[in-house]
């Protein structure tokens, strides 16, 4: 009738629960008294499923109180102790009334059904919270031993029906009261929770659980023996009476084992709490190290960090650099007087510590005694990466014992996560600046692609031909034509030294100072005196700039050349090559009349089909896999064989040559080959 | 990476340096650092030594060309000495030969800086 219309289900323990209560109060306002067995049966059912939902329901609401047993605990403590009040206030209460028998008018049978419906929450709370702590922290599944002593329960529950039918028959009952009871002194044995308490908590726990269990004990001796609570409860199911019971009993065993358990752990207690510590705080600084990449920051929680865990009053984090040690990260002690310790133990970086170890403050400071900052003993430990040891971290005790093992393990535990956060800083900074390098190169690329020609001012009489080929670290080549007038073309090809933007740079600087030159200097041997003036005072003393300059007569085929330090030009006449090589030290290398002095000019009339190459010294100066130079003789071989071929031609056949040769080694220097043909007008 | 590998020697006042392998952008710091060391020491009196120099670039040549005038301004030089002939062409198409002194023999240059003091 009304059962079936009851969810069984867990999720609706509150709600089935509440409907049983309301099923049971008007059940018993009904019938005050059920002698009657099936009655009685059908009433000790409702008590027992009511009892069973609220456990459901409030198993799944406390799974989330598992964080804090002891909050667990006081909860018990206050709802048992409130047990004990109301039990001991009845039973007095019901004392006083002098025929000692209950009467059974509305109002009585109103607060006794009050009172039980309290009892029934309460022990049904502290039930689940027990059945919550004995869970706690178990790391196999205890389910079974739990559930055995379930079963007992309910026997015993349901074994006192058998005495309304033959009252003879209480040894069932009393057996399964009996294992009941020693199923919970079995249970009562997981405690594995307390070992993970903090000193202070367990020290609460400890006097928690005497009291605990001398209350749950008193509540069970007056449960037992007051003849009123026994009657009152008795009375309305005997089955709750022995529930009641046996959670009482539950109770006085559970924290009596549960004090003489803390008490076994005081000693512990300590050690245990360090562990926990160095366990959270090695957490924490795992953490950092891979989320914080600010070595100095790290460096302070290092420090910081070692102090608590080796109990040490000073920490500080020294690394090596190129002028001896580096001081990082101080904890608790000036910066003066850990430099002093930290060069007394390690000298003048010489000394090295391969392994942790430990000294005696004293035997540092024989020679002189410093008041303050007096240490005990200091224990130091290498940063060690790769077998290689990149600082030390140093703790140091004012006062007490030496460090011991356990102390060095952490030390050394700290060490490490230093030396780790140590090697991923300075990766972050390489990779860092391997990346504004690379940002750097593109620049000086875009500003090479912008400064050379994008066409070549080819003629019919003079054929011109241009190749540029960047390396990767971009080399400084710079080549251009200028159409002085209309006869005349001037041409340079120049190198810049040093490579990347600082090269990309001067190019630009040396770009803008032949163009403006080029159209007021009409003599190659003059414009690159100027050049150079111009440049003194522009250039870095180390930077120097090669180049070739010359002027084409494109109406009558005569060229003036000039060189400053450039490679020699070639001329390609009728298969013949011949290198042009006017006197010229290089622009930038001298401002003194030295320049001036030693540059020559040289004036050349153009034959039909004559070749003219300007090029760069990444073409001769191309390496092959065993260091050797290409050179210049396989590249004039490459323009003789091929001199009647076209221009294109020929800077593609060098090319292919040229990656042949170095096929296994990289370009590391620009490649640029300027060709010029010279057409007689027929 | 190519090798490079510097050292440092007196003969006497005379500095001498010997230098081995490739020297180039990446190596030249180094060579920088020995030539910082002679001004800290204020050796200004230096010799070179290519003999075991196989390859030298742009940069290279660069880190003389930067220090050649502090040492002249002090009375010193930088000399150069033992160079094999792929080397020694770098530096003569650069007009090198002009702006500095180069020796066949180390001795020659140390003899050059013996004989310059005397007057």
């Amino acid at each position: 009738m009304i059962r079936t219309n009851l969810k069984f289900s867990s999720v609706k323990g509150l709600e089935n629960a509440i409907l049983l209560s309301i099923v049971l109060f008007l059940f018993n306002l009904i019938f005050p008294l059920h002698d009657v067995f099936l009655l009685a049966l059908i009433h000790e059912g409702i008590v027992f499923l009511t009892i069973y939902f609220l456990y459901n329901y409030l198993h799944q609401s406390l799974t989330n109180k598992l964080d804090a047993p002891l909050s667990l605990v006081l909860n018990i403590g206050i709802l048992g102790a409130l047990l004990f009040f109301i039990l001991s206030i009845a039973n007095s209460a019901y004392e006083a009334d002098i025929n000692g028998k209950i009467s059974f008018n509305f109002f009585n049978s109103l607060l006794s059904i009050l009172l039980i419906f309290l009892f029934i929450a309460s022990i049904v709370y502290i039930f689940t919270s027990f059945r919550e702590l004995f869970f706690l922290r178990q790391k196999k599944d205890p389910s079974m031993y739990f559930n055995t002593m379930l079963v007992f329960f309910s026997l015993s529950f349901f074994s006192n029906i058998l005495l309304l039918i033959d009252p003879t028959m209480d040894y069932p009952h009393s057996a399964f009261y009996v294992v009941a009871i020693v199923l919970i002194c079995l249970n009562s044995i997981r405690v594995a929770w307390i070992a993970f308490l903090t000193k202070k908590q367990k020290y609460y726990l400890l006097g928690l659980s005497i009291v605990l269990s001398v209350v749950f004990g008193l509540a069970f001796s007056l449960l037992i023996d007051s003849e009123i609570v026994r009657q009152m409860i008795y009375t309305f199911s005997p089955g709750l009476h022995t529930v009641f019971s046996l959670v009482m009993i539950y109770g006085t065993i559970y924290f009596g084992v549960i004090s003489f358990i803390t008490l076994f752990h005081l000693p512990t207690a300590e050690a245990f709490d360090r562990k926990a510590q160095e366990v959270a705080s090695m957490m924490d600084i795992t953490k950092l190290v891979t989320q914080v990449f600010d070595f100095k920051e790290l460096a302070d929680t290092i420090t910081s960090m070692t102090t608590q865990a080796c109990n040490s009053d000073s920490a500080w984090l020294v690394t090596n650099s190129k002028n001896g040690i580096e001081l990082n990260s101080v904890h608790k002690i000036g910066y003066v007087d850990a430099n002093d310790v930290s060069n007394r133990l390690l000298g003048s970086g010489d000394a090295s510590f391969e392994q942790i170890e430990v000294v005696d403050y004293d035997s540092l400071y024989r020679d002189k005694k410093f008041a303050e900052h007096h240490f005990h003993s200091v224990a130091v430990a290498p940063l060690k990466m790769h077998g290689k040891t990149n600082g030390y971290l140093f703790t140091a005790r004012t006062k007490g014992n030496s460090f011991d093992i356990e102390d060095r393990k952490s030390l050394q535990a700290f060490a490490y996560y230093a030396a780790v956060a140590l090697e991923n800083a300075m990766l972050i900074k390489e990779s860092i600046e391997k990346e504004r390098l690379e940002k750097e190169l593109d620049v000086a690329r875009d500003i090479q692609r912008k400064i050379l020609p994008s066409a070549v001012p080819s003629t019919p009489q003079l054929a011109i031909s241009a190749l540029f080929v960047p390396a990767f670290e971009v080399g400084g080549d710079y080549y251009d034509f200028f159409e002085l007038d209309d006869d005349n073309l001037g041409f340079v090809v120049a190198d810049v030294s040093g490579k990347g933007i600082t090269a990309a740079f001067i190019m630009a600087e040396v770009k803008g100072i032949f163009e403006s030159l080029s159209k007021i200097v009409q003599q190659p041997s003059e414009l690159l005196i100027k050049v150079n003036e111009v440049l003194r005072g522009n250039l870095e003393r180390k930077n120097f700039v090669t180049a070739v300059y010359g002027i084409i007569n494109k109406k009558s085929g005569k060229m003036n050349l000039s060189r400053a330090g450039h490679t020699p030009t070639i001329i390609c006449r009728e298969g013949n090559v011949e290198r042009l090589q006017p006197a010229g030290i290089g622009l930038g290398l001298d401002f003194t009349n030295s320049f001036s002095n030693s540059l020559k000019e040289m004036e050349i009339q153009l034959k039909n089909n004559d070749i003219i190459v300007c090029y760069s010294d990444g073409i001769t100066e191309a390496k092959n896999s065993q260091g050797e130079d290409f050179g210049y003789d396989k590249f004039e071989k490459i323009i003789s064989d091929n001199c009647s071929k076209s221009l294109d031609e020929i800077s593609t056949l060098v090319m292919r040559e040229l990656s042949l040769f170095s096929k296994d080694h990289p370009q590391h220097d620009d490649i640029t080959l300027v060709l010029f043909k010279w057409k007689q007008k027929q | 990476m190519a090798e490079f590998n510097v050292n440092l020697r007196g003969v006497g006042a005379v500095s001498v340096i010997d230098v081995k392998g490739y020297l180039d952008a990446h190596t030249a710091p180094e060579l920088e650092n020995v030539f910082n060391r002679l001004l800290d020491q204020k050796q200004y009196q230096v010799v070179v030594n290519f003999d075991d120099l196989k390859y030298i670039s742009s940069a290279g040549l660069g880190v003389f060309m930067a220090y050649v005038e502090t040492m002249r301004e002090n009375e010193g030089d930088i000399k150069f000495s033992n160079m094999k002939e792929n080397v020694y062409n770098i530096f003569d198409l650069l007009g090198f030969p002009i702006l500095y002194e180069f020796f066949k023999e180390e001795n020659e240059a140390i003899k050059k800086f013996c004989d310059s003091s005397k007057f």
